[in-house]
């Protein structure tokens, strides 16, 4: 039989792990009740508890953030410090195991596992620093939360999201000359891809844009300022970015809930993006102008 | 020490040129007026009070560490063998890491098991790149003149082409350039931004015609630049590097088992002596170069 010519992409030679957006961000705390209240300023609701660690669920939307005050003592894992810090990001993906697979064979390094009793086993692969990248297939009739977690009774499992705020990305410090380096990681593990320059959303617009395979959310890298001596190269997942219809619609409704905005000559609120004013020592949020 | 007109942190020693404990090595380094060093996996790992001690004693040193050595036999195996050795390269990166070098030199594959398909090493060869990547290392491959299909540094450059991923680049080892008598008419077609290390010796033969007389030649007689009957092989493989624009490190990959019995400060100097000679009169360099205060990678 003749094989028909290649005429155009097709999906899953773009997306090989079928990579379907974010299931969660997970942080790291020895707060865990004071970043709990910086999250609820933000419309997040807390929902659910694990059932064996010091770990809660809050929610709002479509949005999942796991806060984690349980250290763990496995090597390469983000230990709980003062500033919360982003330790892991979860991705919906077509089959877990299969993209944990495929992630190996490119080059991932795997997560060891230490479930308990009873836990869901969400395979994970290193990412930037001493993060986990992990792989999530059950988002759509059961969810990973129904097994690990314990629902805090009366309260809405599903809080919905404020003036419709959803993920829009994250944002990754990198080291000097790192540009290439995680672009072509991101792009062999996962199938992301660069924007090209010109394509900018939101008030921040350094360095460079990577796409998820799927479309629906993005990773920023940013590079130390040219002339500073990066002495450590420390690299990480420096902020979330959650997408809004309504920039200033957002913007005021946050504000009387009692968020902070930078309000500086060079970054300010305007109807393409907004940054929140840092709490706890670093954590800040990035809003960004997006129609979905 | 002797104050140099010249600067010489672009060269380096290698620990293999050295007897003696990893404390002892990197004094005699220093001493000699060197600011970066090579290491190897056994520095760390037959150290007595351990790894984490040794990475201690280097970090305490002062030297930067130009690379860490060496990963074998990596690409071109199949099944249990490529998982075994997927497991040994995440071990050579790990104390890569630990010990804050930003390169790991990976020598080609010499194995009657690895195929020598160049798509396939080329594969292998950026699966290793992105194990790196996390850790912020890069891969630096070297054509062994006894590899089993690469043995030169043209036709390992052709691998790290097929490769195509940044954070892997090419070592190149005079020794094994002069060796196998590849022309060095071949290094001006090289991208001189992919080249990750350059390791310099000679040696007292004038041929080393076959595989086994280049492997003894290369782990037991060979001696700094300067001392052997290449000299002028070597001078013209390190002009034509920095003439394409190469400004990375030049470390002194010397084994010689006459220099593992002698007083460590007189190797380092027979080292130092290498390092004036290719910056006096090989590279004329006479002052400290503007623009070579550059930021830590």
């Amino acid at each position: 039989m003749l094989t028909p010519p290649v005429r155009e992409v097709l999906d899953d030679a773009r997306n090989p792990l079928g990579v379907a957006g974010i299931e969660f961000i997970e942080y790291a705390t020895a707060k865990p009740q004071a970043f709990g209240q910086v999250l609820e300023t933000m419309g997040f609701r807390p929902v659910a508890r694990h059932r064996s660690r010091e770990v809660l669920l809050y929610r709002q939307g479509e949005m999942n953030i796991i806060v984690n005050a349980h250290g763990g003592s496995l090597a390469r894992t983000v230990q709980p410090g003062d500033t919360p810090v982003i330790a892991a990001m979860a991705l919906r993906v077509r089959d877990a195991g299969e993209a944990y697979r495929q992630a190996l064979g490119r080059g991932a390094w795997a997560v060891p596992t230490t479930v308990e009793v009873m836990e869901l086993n969400i395979p994970a692969i290193h990412g930037v620093g001493a993060t986990r990248i992990y792989f999530v297939d059950r988002y759509r009739d059961f969810s990973i939360y129904d097994v690990d977690f314990v629902h805090i009774p009366g309260v809405d499992a599903q809080p919905p999201a404020l003036t419709g705020l959803h993920w829009y990305g994250v944002v990754q410090y990198i080291g000097n000359d790192r540009m290439e380096d995680w672009s072509e990681f991101y792009g062999e593990l996962f199938g992301f891809h660069a924007l090209p320059d010109e394509e900018r959303h939101g008030i921040l617009p350094k360095g460079r844009i990577l796409a998820s395979p799927c479309g629906t959310f993005f990773l920023q890298l940013i590079e130390p300022e040219p002339g500073i001596l990066d002495l450590d190269g420390e690299e990480s997942w420096q902020r979330i970015g959650l997408g809004t219809p309504d920039v200033l619609a957002t913007v005021k409704a946050l504000r009387e809930r009692g968020v902070a905005f930078v309000e500086s000559a060079g970054v300010h609120t305007e109807t393409r993006g907004a940054l929140t004013r840092s709490s706890l020592g670093g954590v800040m949020f990035e809003l960004v102008h997006d129609g979905r | 020490m002797a104050i140099e007109l010249f600067d010489i942190r672009e060269f380096g020693m290698d620990t293999i040129s050295l007897a003696g404990t990893l404390p002892a090595k990197l004094a005699a380094v220093r001493a000699a007026g060197f600011s970066q060093i090579m290491l190897m996996a056994r520095d760390l790992v037959s150290h007595p009070a351990g790894i984490e001690d040794a990475v201690r004693e280097v970090q305490a040193s002062g030297l930067r560490v130009t690379g860490f050595q060496v990963l074998r036999d990596f690409e071109g195996l199949s099944a249990h063998l490529h998982d075994y050795k997927v497991e040994v390269a995440k071990a050579m990166l790990e104390m890569c890491h630990a010990v804050g070098s930003k390169v790991l030199l990976v020598c080609s594959s010499t194995s009657t098991h690895a195929t020598g398909d160049p798509d396939v090493l080329a594969r292998d060869l950026r699966k290793l790149a992105m194990l790196a990547v996390p850790l912020g290392i890069r891969i630096a491959y070297e054509g062994l003149s006894w590899g089993r299909s690469i043995n030169e540094f043209t036709t390992a450059w052709d691998v790290v082409c097929r490769a195509d991923v940044p954070n892997l680049g090419l070592g190149i080892d005079s020794f094994h350039a002069v060796a196998s008598r590849t022309s060095l008419e071949e290094l001006d077609l090289l991208d001189p931004s992919k080249i990750f290390l350059v390791q310099l010796a000679d040696f007292m033969w004038h041929d080393v015609p076959s595989a086994a007389e280049r492997i003894e030649t290369a782990r037991h007689f060979r001696v700094f630049p300067g001392e052997g009957v290449h000299s002028e092989q070597i001078a013209e493989l390190v002009r034509r590097l920095d003439r394409l624009g190469y400004r990375g490190d030049y470390s002194f990959e010397v084994f010689n088992d006459d220099y593992q019995q002698m007083p460590l400060p007189m190797v380092a100097e027979r080292a130092r002596r290498a390092a004036v000679w290719l910056g006096e009169d090989v590279l004329h360099r006479s002052v400290p170069l503007p623009g070579r205060m550059r930021l830590r990678r």
